[in-house]
């Protein structure tokens, strides 16, 4: 019988654990164990960003992090960007613009953007540019992505909200 | 004319957001690899690391003998059920799991299920197999050497050769080369790449013991041809299959084949009676999956001393890799490749293909290329370059000269097409006006006299799409038709269903709005669904820019039944005959009465609670559209880049697209598609190759090696439209979703060899990385 | 993938001490890190195996060495190596020359020029760290064999004269007896440790580039 270990983290606010592997990858461990299949898996190299996850306010690939390391630290998902029931600028900014099209890069592109938008509410273009250098999308070219960042963070500035 | 609705309805010309955005941006999407059910078990493919080689031996006792491992598939276990091989796309067939030998690096040997992906990647390491080296063959010049080896051994005919093709006058071109005073040749490769859509293909297989039935979650863009060719392949009722496409994360072209992991899944699940899940990684998706291009070209052009085109000659060789998996209309075998002759008016044209097998992943037809359009376009708007370059002439210029008037359509092509309808002249002026062509070159005139390296490059394209017509186009057999059925709900909401599968191109939405603008209803209260196979009428599928062309025109004609029939409703509830009523989107109305009209939800309403006498019960209708022809959609880019003298780096400065696909759905969403063919073209053109080396092992088959534009790479697109309405089309669309995969390699290429041309550049091909360029500049010596 | 490796390396040995020790592949495999010898299929061709481990999986790769030319006069020989990996995951040539030359100091300069065929997913993965990794497998060879030299030599007098590479005391170089019961005593196997290889070459290929772009040569 394989050798297993008890993880706690903190997801999307809520306490949840599990008996796991200690090899499980942290992306599995969110797909398969916790069940959130927002997070996606886009290539084995660590190289497309489709897994991106924030972990203790951070962006990390969760593909190449083990769920053991994240135990009794923090994580969010694209499930907990909602607030208060309502959508994340984020994700409003990402639908006005027409930031995506098949949406399989759009989770991990979304938590790139935000933990972009909590280091620096009101980026240049080149800065959001390389502030999502990290997500490969296929579809939309990038433009109307740049531009729902950039939706987005007009509309935090006005309502005087962080990311 | 196309009446105009208000933005409450939606219908064509709308940026109507899209609905399918409301699950993706939440991360409630359901794609293939989300689908869980019950006893759910998973398997992986073992793969051979040889190009060439006889199997000798394959032990899967180790495998089988570990804790969770439930099954190991091998080609021997499939030969017993008939199944080792299956048919490819292509009038060939392909290995499902290898059997007495392995034709390319990462071919499928055996197939592992276990408990779970953890376990089932264990069982695939302890699977032993004994190979014995063969030579190798990777390049396709060699193919037909008498000492190469023969790979197909198992065809009648031993020999690498797969088809010849051509088509044309063969006789008259030559004589008009003969007598030309100008000629220009250019010999171009079109690299091997792969459409790497970011998510990799893959299924699940569910056989329920119960029920008989075989539901298959799949990553498909053509799910009704998938189910037909499973039943005939597989031998199961085809009523006994679902096949259901939910969520596809991009497509591109590498999901219209089918691949050995869908089949073992199958088999893996009729034997256990278990859902079983096969998603590939990242590198088996580069590696064994439905590659693109790999097209080794010949054109020539012979001209006036006037710069008037008189004939194309054009030559190819195709590399189709261990088998001919090559997803095009059956009687194509180098697909549409033939509108080579592009944009321009040439009196005689002749063209001919030969396709051969080497040691390498099987396909060809991918990565938005409207089957091989990408590389005609490319190849005869690099020709025009050269053939520019020839005449000392601006290639601007040239283009203007040569293109196909517009009073000449529909216009006969020499190579058998009949081009609906086209106005050239005016995408390219738009697209010159747009860049400041003049100044662009005033400038670079004066960059060049001190030494630094600008280019401009122009691309004016002709695609060709919307297969296609009954009388021509099939694939596998199956007739290329589209079809639409819609519903309309007594309270006036409707479902419409298409035969077609969007991978990200908005269908949700933009196929709503067709039925919108035919039916008046808002499109927010129409429900758009493709992909179940149980439900969606039978359709070909979306690939090639035929969704809009086929399944639109389908969705067009069906909500006109509906409306034929609302009409006579209207008639009865408004006691008047059906000649004095008039339409306009969402309400009939009595001529010259003001006031006496009813909605088309009243109408709704009635056909379930006030039918009127002799008519049926409800308001649908289902239409399954021939297409009289295909459609031709074109532009013009234009492309100005700088180049860095010390790394050879090209920067895209600016990249004007203009583009022409006839009367618009959602122009939101199709400058999205436009900015992301875009940039797959740039990738294309400057980071992407699918390479082998002597001993057959693949180069760039993972994301650290294959290059994937990131938006730090990705220039600005400036994107602008004319408007030249298909004559035949229901609403007079086109199709645009390759037409920026289609135009924009030519136009980076161009743009560069541009740069260079003072120095004595004609060609180079791609992938124009750094080095490469670098390399050149140092040859020419005009290294930093 | 085709890769040309060159290697040269000194040792305080003489020539004819070398040669007898070079030319004996039980005792070669002794000194590749994770290689052993099984049988000897005649006086050239010896069957044998590497074993590779990355993480906690062990890689073996069964195949041949045949030393195609024994030089005993020139003090040169021709080795052709080939491997496959037992599980199927992919194979190894290699031919290498070897040329012994006396130093004036009495000691041996030992000159290698391999090439090596790789197929499978370490050509995949690896191709760009084959250099790299060959460097650091090719280190920890020269120093076991160095190590084995001295062994050898305090085993057997070596002649204290730098004369022209005479050993009277150890046996002739002739190739070695087709069937041993008792092989020259080889070490067990320890499976080279891939990983540890790899972030070893990486360390190397790292530093030499900084060494190269900050004007030192190679």
């Amino acid at each position: 019988m394989a050798k297993t270990q008890r993880v706690h983290v903190k997801l999307n606010g809520q306490e949840r654990e599990a008996e796991i592997e200690p090899r499980l990858l942290l992306a599995h461990f969110i797909r398969d164990v916790l069940g959130l299949t927002g997070t996606h898996l886009g290539c084995d190299t660590s190289n497309c960003g489709a897994c991106t996850v924030i972990l203790d306010g951070r962006p990390i690939k969760s593909c190449t992090f083990f769920a053991v390391q994240a135990d009794g630290r923090e994580l969010l998902t694209i499930e907990g960007m909602m607030r208060d029931g309502k959508l994340h600028p984020l994700q409003q900014g990402f639908h006005e613009e027409h930031g995506l099209q098949c949406g399989f890069c759009t989770p991990g592109m979304i938590l790139s953007a935000y933990a972009l938008l909590r280091g620096n509410p009101s980026p240049s273009e080149e800065e959001i540019r390389w502030g999502i250098s990290g997500n490969m999308c296929r579809c939309t070219g990038y433009q109307n992505i740049v531009k729902a960042i950039q939706n987005a963070a007009a509309k935090m500035q006005q309502e005087g909200v962080a990311a | 004319m196309i009446a105009k609705t208000s933005p409450e309805i939606g219908g064509l010309g709308h940026s109507v957001k899209r609905k399918e955005d409301l699950r993706l941006i939440q991360g409630k999407g359901n794609f293939v690899d989300d689908v869980r059910l019950a006893g759910m078990v998973y398997g992986q493919a073992v793969r051979s690391p040889f190009a060439h080689a006889r199997i000798r031996s394959v032990n899967v006792e180790n495998a089988l003998a570990l804790p969770g491992v439930l099954a190991v598939i091998t080609g021997k276990d499939l030969e017993k059920a008939g199944l080792a091989w299956m048919p490819t796309l292509f009038h060939d067939r392909q290995m499902v799991l290898a059997v007495d030998k392995v034709l390319f690096q990462s071919q499928e040997v055996a197939f592992v299920v276990a408990e779970d992906r953890y376990t089932a990647a264990d069982a695939a390491e302890l699977v032993e197999v004994e190979y014995e080296e063969l030579p190798v063959l990777v390049d396709p010049h060699r193919a037909l050497d008498p000492d190469s080896p023969i790979l197909r051994e198992d065809r009648e005919e031993k020999t690498n050769h797969i088809f010849h093709w051509e088509v044309g006058d063969r006789e008259a071109t030559d004589r008009t080369f003969q007598q030309a005073e100008v000629r220009a040749q250019v010999n171009a490769i079109f690299q091997r790449c792969h459409p790497a859509p970011l998510e990799t293909c893959g299924c699940v297989a569910d056989y329920n013991t119960g029920t008989g039935r075989l539901t298959l979650w799949l990553t498909s863009q053509a799910p009704h041809a998938h189910r037909t060719l499973f039943a005939i392949v597989g031998g199961i009722p085809e009523n006994n299959i679902r096949v259901i496409s939910p969520d596809i994360g991009g497509g591109f072209g590498n999901k219209v084949p089918i691949y050995p992991g869908y089949v073992c899944a199958v088999v893996a699940s009729l034997k256990l009676g278990r859902p079983v899940k096969w998603i590939e990684t990242r590198s088996e998706n580069l590696q064994s999956t439905g590659f693109a291009r790999d097209y080794h070209m010949t054109a020539e052009i012979a001209a006036g001393r006037d710069g008037r085109v008189k004939a194309l000659r054009v030559k190819t060789l195709a590399d189709h890799g261990a088998f001919n998996a090559a997803a095009q209309p059956s009687k194509f075998p180098a697909g549409l490749f033939s509108v080579c002759t592009g944009s321009y008016d040439f009196q005689k044209a002749f063209c001919e293909v030969d396709g051969v097998y080497t040691n390498k992943a099987p396909g060809g037809i991918a990565y938005r290329c409207s089957f091989r359009v990408t590389e005609a376009a490319y190849l005869i708007e690099r020709a025009m370059d050269v053939l520019a370059q020839e005449l000392k002439a601006d290639p601007a210029e040239l283009r203007l000269k040569n293109f196909i008037p517009p009073d000449r359509f529909p216009y006969q092509s020499p190579l058998g097409w009949s081009y609906d309808s086209g106005n050239y002249a005016a995408a390219m002026n738009r697209a010159l006006e747009m860049a400041g062509y003049q100044e662009l070159r005033k400038e670079q005139a004066a960059k060049r006299a001190k030494g630094e390296l600008m280019g401009i490059g122009i691309s004016s394209f002709t695609e060709i799409v919307g297969a296609g017509p009954a009388h021509t186009f099939d694939i596998a057999g199956i007739k290329m038709f589209d079809s639409c059925e819609i519903r309309v709900h007594p309270t006036g909401k409707a479902i419409a269903r298409f035969g077609t599968k969007s991978q990200g191109q908005g269908h949700e939405t933009a196929f709503g709005q067709i039925v919108a603008q035919e039916l008046g209803i808002p499109v927010a209260d129409i429900t758009v669904e493709e992909g179940d196979t149980d439900t969606a009428p039978y359709g070909l599928g979306t690939y090639a820019s035929r969704s809009t062309p086929t399944a639109g025109a389908a969705g067009a004609m069906a909500a006109r039944k509906i409306r034929d029939k609302a009409k006579k409703i209207a008639a009865f509830l408004l006691e008047a005959s059906e000649e004095d009523l008039e339409w306009e989107p969402g309400r009939f109305s009595v001529k010259g009465v003001p006031g006496k009209s009813k909605t088309i939800q009243e109408i709704a309403f009635a056909a379930y609670t006030n039918i009127p006498p002799g008519l049926e019960a409800g308001l649908e209708a289902v239409h399954y559209y021939d297409p009289p022809n295909l459609t031709f959609p074109f532009g013009t880019y234009i492309c100005v880049v700088d180049i860095d003298k010390g790394t050879g780096e090209t920067k895209v400065r600016r990249f004007i697209a203009v583009d022409d696909c006839g009367n618009i759905i959602n122009p939101m969403i199709v400058d999205g598609q436009i900015h992301g063919g875009l940039t797959e073209g740039l990738g294309i053109a400057f980071m992407q190759l699918i390479s082998y080396d002597e001993s057959g092992n693949v180069q760039g088959g993972n994301f650290m090696d294959y290059l994937v534009p990131t938006a730090m790479e990705t220039p600005h697109w400036e994107t602008d439209k004319t408007c030249t309405p298909s004559p035949h089309h229901p609403f007079g669309a086109k199709g645009v979703g390759e037409s920026p995969n289609v135009g924009s390699p030519a136009a980076f290429v161009n743009a560069v060899v541009d740069a260079l041309a003072h120095l004595g550049v004609k060609h180079i091909d791609m992938p124009l990385t750094p080095w490469k360029v670098w390399q050149i500049l140092k040859q020419k010596g005009v290294v930093d | 993938m085709a890769v040309r490796i060159e290697k040269t390396f000194q040792v305080q040995e003489p020539i004819d001490q070398v040669w007898k020790l070079l030319s004996d592949p039980r005792n070669v495999a002794g000194c590749v890190p994770g290689a052993r010898i099984t049988e000897a299929v005649d006086e050239r061709t010896f069957k044998g195996s590497v074993s590779v481990k990355v993480g906690p999986s062990v890689t073996d790769y069964k195949g041949e060495v045949r030393f195609e030319r024994l030089d005993a006069a020139a003090h040169e020989m021709e080795l052709v190596g080939k491997g496959q990996d037992v599980k199927g995951r992919g194979s190894a040539s290699m031919k290498m020359t070897g040329r012994l030359r006396s130093l004036p100091d009495g000691g041996t300069e030992v000159a290698t020029v391999a090439e090596v065929n790789v197929i499978g997913i370490l050509a995949q993965f690896g191709g760009r760290m084959i250099n790299d990794v060959s460097d650091v497998m090719f280190g920890e060879f020269t120093k076991r064999f160095q190590k084995r030299l001295q062994e050898s030599a305090g085993a057997v007098k070596p002649a204290v004269a730098p004369a022209a590479g005479q050993d009277p005391v150890a046996p002739t170089p002739a190739a070695p007896v087709a069937v041993e019961t008792t092989a020259p005593e080889q070490p067990p196997a320890e499976p080279v440790n891939a990983a540890a290889v790899f972030f070893a070459a990486l360390r190397a290929a790292i530093r030499r580039f900084f060494h190269r772009l900050l004007g030192g040569s190679a």
